[in-house]
């Protein structure tokens, strides 16, 4: 019997620390205000500290409510590390029935599971990415879509690239074939663009979060000629580490990745959701839930392009990326015009 | 392209890929093949990994001397391994549950802790390439083998020094009779119980360590669930390795020569769709693992808990 | 350095020489030369042990001297293996006292009792297969070398003490391929290595060859005259007078008394053991033999793991006839029954039951034409555990009249059908109601053969039916399967008991291998003629087969 007792004390220490991942209690304890806050839950597939895509998500809505006046006005609850699919729908479907004003779910894996839930909850509203489907072909009005153009920092990114490489091969280290093609279609054309002779060479891990892989895959692109080195998705981290051990250059995107690499991160494409999220809440407040489609792009101000400022960047490479994304905005790169 | 897979210096290159690859999956498959040994299964691994690499990763990023950051994973790996044991084995929880469950623990834990002490990625300096002396200049074979980081050249000594162990020690002789017939090993005086605790901090000890080599030697970076599971194919190169010290080597080089190759063949665009080229290590496991099962060195009495008496 | 193995002579060598030799010196009593050989060497008085519901040792007294074999002799269920653990550390007695040398000590666990100069050899060996015969000697013992193995040098204790008691072995071998017989002699030379004084022998020539046990006997011996103490625990009389000094016999958990062998006769040994006569030696009325009702033709089948268990096996029963099959448990006997039961393909030859070929008939049509089956495995194959003991007694009857009347069944001649067999077959049940796995192994045992019985069956296919139960049932069975016999039935009864089939059988065929290596008629043969073919041995010519006795032939 108390052999049963202490396992299942054991047990519960397990699953307490396995919990400790996600943050549910955030918007507790709401009374004492006048105004009601407003409340927003997010499912992320990754870590909030991914330096990818969760976190350029995370870091926008903290910054939202830092604008707003802090958690008085904006209520943030979420669920990382949801990788697997049914988990998130559960954590969706939780969030939806206590009430949230907004519940978002930041991955385009979690499509079927926000469209089978928004319609149980017509009051609440649902913003999911990457993607541009609303749903109103179903008759679904309560679920944004969001996405951002990553083909266009891709380019810039290319076009640097292009004019750091001296060796003429840049390594490019993605994830999953399909979903990091927008990304690494625009690098490419950035580079082959200013260096037509220039050659990319592109590897994929299988894995959104395989660093080992990644690492790995750095250190082949580098004996392999690679100067220049790009990727995207949280297991570049490992990669960023390898080609600061190496002194290549690398160019980030998605999140600021500066960190991780102070000496070797020349750029990075950082996706910026606030005003996506500032025009969600306000369309909320105004009773519309839903049927926007949102795509940052360099014009509307999504996407930023960062220098780091603590390494020496030739100005001309400064300014041939300045050009690039002036050509973007102004649709000079006919590639975009259609995003 | 083809034609440039087979240049010398791609295959020198891709030897070097897979010797440095196999390091974590040599530390963890030698450690696993301790306990698995003495008749415990640890499907806890990876759990164990990541909290060697985070402990590992803090410690240097506090300003630690790398071998610190080192014992420290060492010191957890054994706390981890502690656990599993007390669990499993005083406990005799189900083994492969159990093992489930210290992964999620140190899944949890390692996240939570670095949410807490550390809060965003960063990275540290972590161990250099050192080229020894001499052998290092021979071509080829000098940078296949001896041009890497010292946890590199720590997981190939730790094969011999663990083939030694099992093999000419009085603590291995203990440990593959524990694992093969626990009541003959009691009815000798051997305490089945107290090996089964030391192959499991043995192995938490060898599992943090492969979790350091993660964080402050291969990536210098520690993220949430970097491992990846990592883990649990270092569990399925013991199998795969037959429990022997060298099928384990053999395991570790042959899956890392098919990643390293697979990498290769992308990063000089062979025209191979990336999806099969990802599949590559996997696909060959289960083939090998189909073809080369062999049973007898199996330890008879692995995931049973042992309890005294008729 | 090197010396010629001639084990007889140097069974003489003094213990000392041993140690000189490098072999780890014994904690305890290893001079036992020295003392007189009378002397009680190791005492238990007044043991105490309980199991829920059982008192398995209830005060029991025991002592044993140096240089005798104190034979330990009950029934199964005696109480004689739980005093022996509880010596050895095993079991924690509730009460009583051990001695050693007449000071009093504790025995915590085998460790303590391995300090104590007190060895073990279980009934079933406790070996690691996958190690060698060196390892598992030096598992658990302080190496020389510290932390690292000697095995070098256990390697060279094994030889000079296998040449000292006639114990064969090559130290090198792995386990696996190892004989029974050989994996026994590694149990006793872990036990000697380690420097026991006093060896304990849990029923060790169960699973032996007639010349294993003499080779056992012989070196159970050379160890006596060297000052061992040895323990033999066993319920076979004929092994017990053969080989021990003293006998102490054991009956429900007490002490019946402790007798010197020679003053003892094997009916008072058995008056002692059962509290009554018993007569094993059944007479056997001579009876017709009447025709052929079981022929097996060129029969071959697989066994359980697919290898190939039955060869080519031809043998025939007549009406009014016990046909015997002996052999070394593992060479084709199961498999043998399970063939003419309908349990199990055979691949060639034909199975026929009164001049018709049975081959693809069911098990159910077998029975139905007169087939009785005693299983090996009575507790998997002979019952269903969870029903009730009426229930197991009509088992393969119940959809015929009188036991059932269409899908009904008729409860109420169960009942009276199953309260006759009962009181027929001394079935010791509380009620017919009673779970059948709360019977007792003999009473379970009577029940299957009561219900084989009571069908009358023209032939009977009767496995081990006597194994692990007691005497008083043992007696029963015998009389039971001659009154089948003499009634007309065809019996083909397999036993690993030379004794048994040696006074039940008319005919005796030998199985090895798979293969039936001869037939041969009771009063034409001898248990050694029998062993060496159990062995694989053709008497015939013998010294050819010599070399030939294969070693794994049990493995």
């Amino acid at each position: 019997m108390l052999r049963r007792i202490s396992l299942l004390t054991l047990v519960l220490l397990f699953l307490l620390a396995a919990c400790g991942r996600s943050d549910r209690d955030a918007d507790a304890n709401t009374e004492g205000t006048n105004e009601e806050p407003f409340r927003v839950a997010i499912v992320l597939p990754s870590s909030t500290t991914d330096i990818a895509w969760s976190q350029s998500m995370f870091d926008s809505l903290k910054d939202v409510q830092a604008s707003m006046g802090g958690e008085e006005a904006l209520r943030i609850a979420f669920s990382e590390g949801m990788f697997r699919v049914t988990d998130a729908s559960a954590a969706i479907r939780d969030y939806a029935s206590e009430g949230f004003d907004l519940v978002i779910a930041h991955g385009a894996q979690y499509g079927n599971s926000v469209f089978e839930v928004a319609s149980d909850f017509p009051e609440t509203s649902f913003a999911w990415g990457t993607s541009s489907d609303t749903g109103a072909e179903r008759g679904i009005t309560n679920v944004f879509a969001y996405g951002a153009a990553a083909n266009e920092g891709g380019y810039v990114n290319g076009v640097v690239a292009s004019m750091l490489t001296q060796s003429e091969i840049v390594g490019v280290i993605g994830p999953v074939a399909g979903d990091a093609k927008l990304y690494i279609d625009g690098f490419i054309r950035g580079v082959t663009g200013v260096k037509p002779d220039a050659q990319v060479n592109v590897t994929y891990t299988g894995s959104f979060s395989d660093t080992s892989l990644a690492a790995e895959a750095a250190h082949v692109h580098i004996q392999a000629g690679a100067d220049v080195l790009t990727g995207s998705a949280q297991q570049v981290v490992g990669a960023i580490g390898v080609a600061s051990e190496n002194g290549i250059p690398w160019l980030g995107t998605q999140s600021d990745q500066i960190s991780l690499g102070p000496e070797v991160v020349v750029t990075n494409q950082v996706y910026d959701w606030a005003n996506v999220i500032d025009d969600m809440i306000a369309k909320i407040s105004a009773d519309e839930f839903g049927g926007t489609a949102y795509t940052l792009t360099f014009e509307n101000g999504g996407l930023r392009l960062e220098f780091n400022e603590a390494i020496d960047i030739p100005d001309d490479v400064k300014d041939a990326a300045r050009a690039a994304i002036e050509d973007i905005k102004s649709g000079a790169v006919e590639q975009f015009s259609d995003e | 392209m083809t034609d440039e897979l087979f240049t010398i210096s791609t295959l020198i290159g891709i030897l070097h890929s897979c010797v440095r690859l196999a390091t974590p999956y040599l530390f963890a498959s030698l450690g696993e093949t301790f306990g698995q040994r003495s008749g415990v299964l640890n499907l806890g691994v990876d759990g164990i990994m990541l909290m060697g690499a985070f402990f590992a990763f803090y410690v240097v990023f506090e300003g630690h001397n790398l071998w610190v950051g080192v014992l420290a994973a060492i010191v957890v790996g054994m706390l981890m391994g502690l656990l599993k044991a007390f669990v499993s084995v005083t406990m005799q929880a189900l083994q492969g549950i159990s093992g489930i469950g210290l992964y999620l623990f140190g899944l949890g834990l390692s996240s939570l802790l670095f949410k807490t002490l550390i809060g965003s990625v960063e990275g540290v300096s972590g161990f250099r390439q050192v080229g020894i002396p001499f052998v290092s200049d021979l071509p080829g074979i000098g940078h296949i083998f001896f041009n890497h980081n010292a946890l590199v050249y720590l997981a190939y000594i730790m094969v011999p020094v663990s083939w030694f162990v099992i093999n000419r020690t009085t603590l291995g002789l203990k440990i593959r009779a524990v694992g093969h017939n626990p009541e003959a090993a009691d009815t000798l005086g051997v305490s089945v119980n107290g090996v089964r605790y030391a192959t499991m901090m043995i192995g938490g000890a060898l599992a943090g360590v492969a979790g350091a080599s993660l964080s402050i030697g291969l990536q210098n970076v520690f993220q949430e669930n970097m491992t990846n599971g990592l883990g649990f194919i270092a569990v399925a190169l013991v199998y795969f390795g037959s429990w022997r010290t060298v099928g384990v080597l053999a395991g570790s080089l042959l899956f890392s020569l098919v990643n390293a190759l697979q990498l290769w063949v992308q990063a000089l665009g062979i025209p191979v769709p990336s999806e099969v080229a990802v599949m590559m290590p996997y696909v060959m496991t289960i083939v090998v693992l189909a073809f080369t099962a062999r049973q007898i060195q199996k330890p008879a009495a692995l995931a049973r808990s042992y309890e005294r008496g008729e | 350095m090197n010396s010629t193995p001639t084990f007889i002579s140097t069974g003489q060598r003094s213990i000392e020489d041993l140690f000189a030799h490098g072999i780890s010196k014994p904690t305890a009593g290893h001079r036992a030369v020295n003392f007189r050989l009378n002397a009680p060497y190791v005492q238990m008085y007044d043991i105490v042990k309980r199991f829920p519901g059982v008192l398995a040792c209830d005060h029991v007294d025991f002592d044993v001297r140096r240089g005798e074999v104190h034979a330990l002799l009950g029934e199964n269920g005696a109480g004689k293996s739980t005093l022996m653990k509880v010596l050895y550390g095993l079991y924690q007695p509730e009460g009583g006292r051990i001695l050693r040398d007449g000071a009093e000590v504790t025995i915590h666990s085998p460790t303590d009792a391995i300090h104590q100069g007190i060895g073990m050899i279980h009934q079933h060996f406790m070996l690691v297969d996958t190690l060698t015969v060196t390892e598992n000697v030096a598992l658990g013992l302080k190496s020389s070398r510290g932390l690292l193995l000697d095995l070098d040098r256990v390697e060279d204790g094994i030889r000079e003490l296998s040449e000292a008691y006639g114990l064969q072995i090559d130290p090198r071998a792995p386990v696996w391929t190892l004989s029974v017989g050989e994996r026994q002699r590694v149990e006793i030379m872990k036990a000697l290595y380690r420097g026991a004084a006093l060896l304990i022998l849990d029923e060790p020539t169960a699973v032996l060859t007639p010349q294993e046990v003499e080779e056992l006997f012989v070196t159970l011996s050379y160890m006596k005259e060297n000052g061992y103490s040895l323990v033999f625990i066993s319920h076979k009389l004929q092994e017990v007078l053969a080989v021990s000094d003293r006998i102490t016999v054991m009956r429900e958990g007490r002490r019946v008394g402790t007798v010197s062998t020679k003053e003892m006769t094997r009916n008072e040994l058995v008056r002692m053991m059962v509290g009554r006569d018993i007569i094993l030696e059944q007479t056997r009325d001579e009876v017709e033999v009447g025709d052929v009702r079981l022929r097996l033709q060129n029969v071959s089948a697989r066994g359980v793991t697919g290898q190939q268990a039955l060869r080519d096996v031809s043998l025939s029963v007549k009406s009014g006839e016990i046909l015997g099959v002996a052999g070394i448990s593992g060479n084709g006997q199961r498999e043998l029954a399970e063939v003419v039961a309908g349990l199990r393909p055979h691949s060639g030859g034909s199975v026929e039951m009164d001049e018709v070929t049975i081959n693809d008939w069911t098990t159910a049509r077998r029975t139905e034409s007169g087939l009785a089956y005693i299983p090996e495995e009575r507790m998997h194959d002979g019952i269903v555990r969870d029903f009730a003991v009426s229930e197991n007694l009509v088992l393969q009857e119940h959809t015929r009249e009188p036991f059932s009347h269409g899908i009904f069944l008729a409860f109420e001649y169960i009942a009276r059908y199953s309260r006759k067999l009962i009181q027929d077959f001394y079935i010791k049940t509380p009620d017919i109601r009673t779970m059948t796995r709360n019977l007792s192994g003999g009473n379970i045992q009577r029940l299957i053969v009561a219900r084989e019985l009571s069908r009358q069956p023209k032939v009977l296919v009767a496995a081990q039916p006597t194994r692990g139960i007691d005497i008083g049932a043992i007696e029963y069975i015998y009389s039971q399967i001659l009154e089948q016999r003499d009634r007309g039935a065809a019996i083909l009864l397999i036993s690993e008991d030379l004794d048994e089939l040696l006074a039940l059988c008319d005919r005796i065929a030998v199985i090895f291998e798979g293969t039936i290596m001869d037939v041969l008629d009771r009063n034409e043969t001898t248990a050694e003629e029998l062993g060496l073919l159990m062995a694989g041995v053709d008497p015939a010519n013998q010294e050819g087969a010599q070399a030939g006795v294969p070693a794994g032939a049990q493995a």
